[in-house]
């Protein structure tokens, strides 16, 4: 039988970020237990910035380091997104023009919250597994930014919804699946979802999210215990504690993840609790590594869990990661897959430690001015001609990186060009 | 059991996540975000609780309560319907 899972996974985690420290400071959130809510830095994006500037920068060098051949056979481009641009046109298809990919390809975009990335993950893995186009690929590019223009609680929002502010960033997380998935293998039929209605958080207009902080965390634990249930179900010699060497969760901020994995431990295994914090440092911090340097980025974020466990974990020899996404609203999964010492090796290309240390760290003086929407595209925009001088700082520290940004929209078109 | 004992369970969780809190004179309309527990402290001492308890509930149960006296009165009533059950 044919295998599936990642052969390549990179990430752009935005080329400006924001010390969360000082956010909360500024915003008067550091109460005594803002520290335990483990969140250090959120990327941010540019006012000519969109989710298809941050997917072609994920998505870029992957397809640089392909044969025309290999480009070729790219049949399907899935956009997971809550950031979309547009109610008809799905982002895949800007993606799929500037990428110059065969025309012989599926093109769509797809979202359930938090829950799109692996959603289109799963999608893309029983593609390439029903092996109705032998050795073909598919490309995944989830992507997703908030810009918080102007957050306010509000009589249903509770108060700790401010804390959505300091741990919200913006990124995209591109992913090559195929059959050749030395990065990460797929362990076939090896998971377990679970899905509902509830209401928890939202995005009922484009530049706003609603909801409950509260009632989230107590559904995504929920769903992180049922999902894995299920797993469990289908996968009956699974053990909790000895199966997975690495846990790669959706992480909204990392001490969510510790409350999650204390949970998780308490009901699945018979550890004591006093192990509980080695084993979290030993099997989960690696995940958390780049999700504390990014922040949530909503739809790619199990994702960048992966691939930053894949980076930062010890793989001497394979190791099997469990993963968990939870999408509000809701959905979620628990799923594993095996990395390799050769496909850790093969990811050093990306150099995605590399790109997060060189991004450019804002004031607070300049996140507002970027936050308070001067020059930021509205959903809905007909025409406009962007400027990437706003702070002028920025412009002259992009210059030269290769980066994409959006120039213009024009009767709704996108136009992106590379910054010189 | 009764709603006082429920009480007690939830006193001594919230202490078992915020130590901090071990001399606090517990009153029912106490709000754990003014004792100073975030989003996660919060879910934790509803999960201990539930577990001390045995009660198995979906978590999203607990959402809405206002003050600790009201989330002992929540759990003792979910207690007492699955002991009727």
């Amino acid at each position: 039988m044919v295998s599936a899972g990642i052969e390549a996974i990179n990430i752009y985690g935005g080329s400006v970020f924001l010390d969360v420290s000082k956010l909360a400071k500024y915003r008067n959130l550091d109460n005594a237990r803002f520290e335990n809510l483990l969140m250090k830095q959120k990327s941010v994006a540019l006012p000519f910035e969109d989710p298809v500037t941050f997917a072609l920068n994920a998505a870029t060098p992957i397809m640089e380091s392909l044969s025309a051949a290999e480009k070729d056979r790219i049949e399907l481009v899935i956009t997971a997104t809550e950031s979309g641009i547009d109610f008809g046109k799905s982002m895949s298809t800007y993606i799929h023009q500037y990428l110059g990919l065969n025309r012989n390809c599926r093109l769509f975009e797809i979202k359930n919250a938090c829950y799109s990335g692996i959603a289109g993950f799963q999608m893309c893995v029983n593609f390439i597994l029903s092996q109705t186009s032998p050795k073909a690929k598919a490309l995944l590019v989830a992507t997703d930014i908030n810009r918080f223009l102007s957050a306010e609680a509000g009589e249903a929002l509770t108060d700790d919804w401010s804390f959505a502010e300091p741990s919200t960033g913006a990124g995209a997380v591109a992913v090559l699946i195929g059959e050749n998935p030395q990065v990460f293998r797929v362990d076939s039929g090896a998971c377990g979802y679970y899905g509902y209605e509830v209401c928890d958080t939202c995005r009922p207009v484009p530049e706003h999210e609603a909801g409950d902080s509260d009632l989230s965390l107590l559904s995504y634990l929920d769903c992180c215990e049922k999902a894995y249930i299920e797993y469990h179900k289908r996968v009956p010699d699974a053990d909790y504690a000895q199966s997975f060497n690495y846990l790669a969760f959706h992480t909204p901020f990392g001490g969510m993840i510790k409350g999650a994995h204390r949970n998780m431990m308490r009901k699945m295994t018979k550890i004591k609790p006093d192990q509980y914090e080695n084993d979290f440092q030993r099997r989960v911090w690696p995940a958390l590594t780049y999700c504390l340097r990014v922040g949530n980025i909503m739809g790619a974020t199990t994702l960048l869990s992966i691939a930053s466990t894949i980076d930062n974990a010890v793989i001497d020899s394979p190791k099997r990661i469990g993963c968990f996404s939870y999408g509000s609203g809701c959905c979620s999964e628990f799923f594993s897959g095996v990395a390799t010492p050769q496909g850790q090796e093969l990811q050093k290309r990306w150099n995605i430690k590399g790109g997060l240390d060189s991004r450019y760290e804002l004031s607070m003086e300049e996140y507002e001015t970027i936050r308070s929407g001067s020059g930021a595209v509205r959903f809905g925009t007909r025409n406009v001609e962007l400027n990437n001088n706003l702070i002028h700082s920025i412009a002259d520290f992009l210059k030269g990186k290769g980066m994409y940004c959006l120039k213009r929209i024009n009767e709704f078109h996108r136009e992106y060009e590379i910054i010189d | 059991m009764t709603v006082n004992e429920v009480f007690e369970i939830v006193k001594k969780n919230i202490c078992l996540v915020i130590p901090e809190l071990s001399t606090h004179n517990f009153k029912q309309d106490d709000r754990l975000v003014d004792l100073g527990a975030n989003s996660v402290d919060r879910a934790e001492i509803g999960m201990l609780s539930m577990e001390a308890l045995s009660l198995n509930i979906p978590r999203v149960e607990l959402f809405g309560i206002k003050n600790i006296g009201e989330l002992a009165k929540t759990l003792f009533t979910k207690h007492q319907a699955i002991q009727k059950g």
